[in-house]
């Protein structure tokens, strides 16, 4: 076996690893199940309002397209911000560390691993968008946005929660990070119309993974504009999924155990 | 290179976080099929040698080998090593066969074979019938599924930092057993980091004891003991009437810093013994001074004592500095 044959046979390992404690043990299926009740809650409402004409039966496919990419992402971030920095504080990271599985391997099969809370959450969201889409007969455009919009925006953010999780030196302090760099991604989706139409409102809009994401499924669900004129709104996600991808390869080597005499 | 030990060679080690100095110019060297005790109090550098023994932390300075390959070499050291850290965590949803198997891959190992490997490993340290979550272990199990993960890859070198902290007695005896037979039979070399001096007496065949990040004494147990200065008591019951006499056969023929009568015990006296050579000229001395010596007993230094007495000094100097 060759040292890259061994290495990616390593990446396997820790990736497999990886997947059987986030399935097996309550961390995937409890988060997973805050995911599903938020999302069949919000779906209920929507569809609720659309029936009572509150609602454009659109802007509620919107709603639920936007929400299932959003708190999907929001998941696998969370997966990812634990993945090394609670390796750390339940105290088996140096068992790890002593192995001859380099620190870049672990990182990229917790990426793996982590990655695989979006896809489980894009099951649980599909059913939903397909389901409220029959009725304006956006299926196929609802599905490819979550799918297309969902992966990229879930990548960069799974990436960004792992860099942090390589670097910080609390669990705590990790996911406090990632939810703060969240909340900081999703504002300019918040920013009044006015504003937003601006060309640094635009801007704004466009530059960030998840606002970008986000305008996309407004624009195609419920503006319905067409995706060669949409299509732009892909290219911060895609950046920053390959950025945030390298960051969190590059951060691998800045893990650390911690002082200790 | 220093040699082609298999064991560890450890040359003026120097580790650091920053400005803060925790390990400075600790050498000592374990030999393959030894069993080498690390010993120093709280904040020593024990953990910060180990994990620069074991490519955690780069050494600031000095030569660190395992297994005759420098620690810089992270990848071949990593293969022939097995650690077990102070505070060791497990993953609860798994079962102990999973852990190991996975650990075992993470050598290289196949899947079967880390599997077979897993169960002897088990059945060995008497975990062999629990397929149930680690989560469910006692602590006792754990630390000893941590052994069987430390040793899935038939290590060289066996790092194990307090491996039987919080164990009853039985689990002691079994861990101890186990890193002894890892040496003797197997011709590992073993590092043993423990507070439990006792352990180290009978299991260590060498010692180093460590405080503030400095070496203070290294070599066998009695080696240390010497080093430190300190001597035994030898209780010595004479027949009441002997007493004078006997005071003053000790006091004219015997080096020894002290005599103690025991006012309860008419005729018992306590004597400290600064070496383990005047063990036998106390008796001799006494019998030919025609003192009829009724009970004679020896509680020699133990290595206990040593590390006090070389901690402690280290303390004063300290305050005297200050």
């Amino acid at each position: 076996m060759t040292s890259n044959d061994q290495a990616r046979s390593l990446f396997r390992v820790v990736a497999r690893q990886e997947l059987v404690e986030l399935w097996r043990g309550p961390k995937g299926l409890t988060v997973l199940f805050a995911y599903s009740g938020l999302l069949a809650a919000l779906a209920y409402m929507a569809s609720a309002d659309a029936g009572l004409n509150l609602l454009d039966a659109r802007e509620s496919v919107g709603i639920i397209a936007q929400t299932g990419v959003a708190l999907g992402a929001l998941t696998a971030l969370v997966v990812s911000a634990d993945a090394v920095s609670g390796e750390r504080e339940r105290g088996t990271l140096e068992s790890l560390l002593v192995t001859p599985v380099t620190k870049r391997e672990l990182v990229l099969g917790k990426l793996v691993a982590s990655t695989s809370m979006w896809v489980a959450a894009l099951g649980v969201a599909v059913p939903f968008v397909v389901v409220m889409a029959r009725g304006p007969g956006v299926a196929i455009d609802a599905l490819v946005v979550l799918v297309v919009t969902g992966t990229l925006v879930s990548a960069a953010l799974t990436a960004l929660g792992l860099a942090i999780s390589s670097v910080a030196m609390s669990n705590r302090a990790s996911i406090a990070s990632a939810m703060a760099a969240m909340l900081l991604l999703a504002t300019p989706s918040q920013l009044p119309s006015v504003t937003a139409d601006g060309v640094i409102g635009n801007v704004l809009i466009r530059a960030n993974p998840v606002s970008a994401g986000l305008k996309l499924a407004n624009e195609v669900l419920v503006a319905q504009r067409s995706w060669a004129s949409q299509w732009t709104f892909l290219l911060a996600p895609a950046v920053a999924a390959i950025l945030f991808t390298a960051v969190a390869i590059a951060a691998a080597g800045r893990i650390e155990l911690g002082a200790s005499r | 290179m220093v040699g082609q030990s298999a064991g560890i060679v450890c040359q003026g080690l120097r580790v650091a976080y920053g400005g803060v100095v925790a390990v400075d110019d600790v050498s000592f060297r374990v030999a393959a099929g030894e069993v080498f005790g690390l010993l120093g109090p709280n904040g020593a550098g024990k953990t910060s040698t180990i994990r620069a023994l074991t490519t955690i932390v780069a050494p600031t300075a000095g030569v660190a080998e395992v297994g005759g390959i420098p620690v810089s070499d992270h990848g071949r050291v990593r293969r022939r090593i097995g650690v077990l850290p102070e505070s060791n965590g497990y993953p609860g949803a798994q079962t102990g066969l999973g852990y190991l198997c996975f650990y075992g891959q993470l050598f290289g190992i196949s899947r079967d074979e880390a599997a077979r490997r897993a169960g002897d490993l088990l059945s060995r340290m008497g975990l062999g019938e629990n397929a149930r979550p680690i989560a469910t272990y006692s602590r006792g199990m754990r630390q000893r599924l941590g052994l069987c993960r430390a040793m899935i890859n038939d290590p060289d070198v066996l790092f194990l930092d307090e491996p039987t902290l919080g164990l009853d007695p039985a689990g002691k005896k079994d861990i101890l057993a186990e890193l002894v037979d890892a040496a003797a039979t197997r011709g590992a070399a073993v590092l043993l980091c423990t507070h439990l001096l006792d352990e180290v007496e009978r299991v260590c065949d060498r010692v180093a004891i460590l405080a503030g990040g400095v070496s203070l004494a290294e070599g066998t147990v009695a080696e240390v003991i010497a080093r430190a200065g300190v001597g035994g008591v030898a209780r010595v019951t004479v027949d009441p009437a002997d007493t004078p006499a006997a005071t003053a056969a000790i006091a004219a023929e015997l080096p020894v810093s002290g005599v103690r009568y025991d006012n309860t015990h008419p005729g018992r006296l306590e004597v400290d013994q600064p070496t383990e050579a005047e063990e036998n000229r106390l008796l001799a001395v006494l019998l030919a001074a025609g003192v009829q010596v009724r009970s004679f007993e020896l509680d020699r230094a133990s290595l206990d004592d040593a590390f006090l007495a070389l901690t402690a000094g280290l303390d004063l100097r300290a305050e005297e500095a200050a």
